[in-house]
């Protein structure tokens, strides 16, 4: 029998597999943004198991608000990507220090 | 063991294995692969909890757009594929680093008791889109439509991060014609000067 809790704790471990990409993948962005998408993908699944154990679909509702805001983030994230590539010729993220911050 | 069980253990298995080889992966074209491995995957997790119309929509919009757009970025990108180096300190601090929080989360769901209605919706009658329109159009009509605003800010942000001016064509230029003198073209050099 399946309960909730297995799958909120796949759910933990989805997310901390993408937080442990973030660290990992500092020379290519591209991997990073994958990473982020990835997240966004456990949250969501968490977003529709307590829909579901709670017998509400708000949370549902939710989940599609998220898809629509993580599609436009992705995008804009692309573009940027796109646009840094042809000013750097390359991906890497320690390169990117203009600001000196 | 039922059905579900095996179904649920087999997709957790792919989608778990299939995120650890993303990130550690250093060919991004594999990457994005993999990453619509996951989101299928994660739509048959979606589906065993009655969440129809989002699986849809995550292998729709999800699989089909926005991975394409990813897929599109690296074949016009052309990044060369690398050995990452010297980044055993980074793995290691990030492995501690999700093993902390893990556990942190484990003892959160297991040591809390949530309250949980066992679902019965389980009927031919319930219809999970009918349901999440209903509420997308009358609770969240305001949530939608400021939604609707982010994707066409979104698309014109795009276009205008990657709109440079450039010199397609020969055509010609009518107003730089008008403002061209004879200055500008005709160039007089005397004897003296070659």
């Amino acid at each position: 029998m399946i309960t909730m809790s297995h799958y909120l704790v796949f759910s933990a471990l989805l997310f901390c597999i993408s937080v442990a990409g973030i660290f990992i993948n500092r020379k290519n962005i591209l991997l990073l943004l994958m990473s982020i998408e990835l997240m966004l993908l456990s949250v969501n699944t968490n977003f529709i198991i307590f829909s579901h154990y709670s017998n509400d679909v708000t949370g549902q509702v939710f989940v599609f608000f998220i898809l629509a805001v993580a599609a436009a983030e992705s995008a804009i994230g692309l573009a940027i990507i796109v646009s840094l590539f042809r000013i750097r010729n390359s991906l890497e993220i320690n390169l990117i220090n203009n600001l000196k911050g | 063991m039922d059905i579900i069980a095996i179904l649920f253990y087999l997709v957790t298995t792919v989608i778990i294995f299939s995120s650890i080889s993303l990130i550690i992966v250093n060919n991004t074209v594999h990457a994005a692969l993999l990453l619509v491995l996951i989101f299928f995957n994660s739509a048959i997790l979606w589906l065993m909890l009655n969440a129809e119309f989002l699986a849809i929509v995550l292998v729709l919009v999800y699989v089909g757009a926005v991975l394409v757009l990813f897929l599109f970025v690296i074949m016009l990108l052309d990044v060369p594929v690398k050995k990452n180096i010297s980044q055993k300190l980074y793995l290691i601090f990030s492995v501690a680093i999700s093993i902390i929080m893990f556990v942190e989360l484990y003892m959160v769901i297991f040591f809390h008791d949530f309250v949980t209605s066992v679902s019965t919706n389980s009927s031919l009658e319930f219809n999970n889109t009918y349901e999440i329109g209903l509420l997308l159009f009358t609770k969240y009509i305001f949530s939608f439509e400021i939604t609707a605003f982010i994707l066409l800010v979104a698309i014109i942000a795009a276009i205008a991060i990657n709109m440079t001016e450039r010199q397609r064509s020969l055509r010609q230029d009518p107003g730089k014609q008008i403002l061209e003198s004879k200055k500008s073209r005709l160039k007089i050099l005397k004897d003296k000067d070659l």
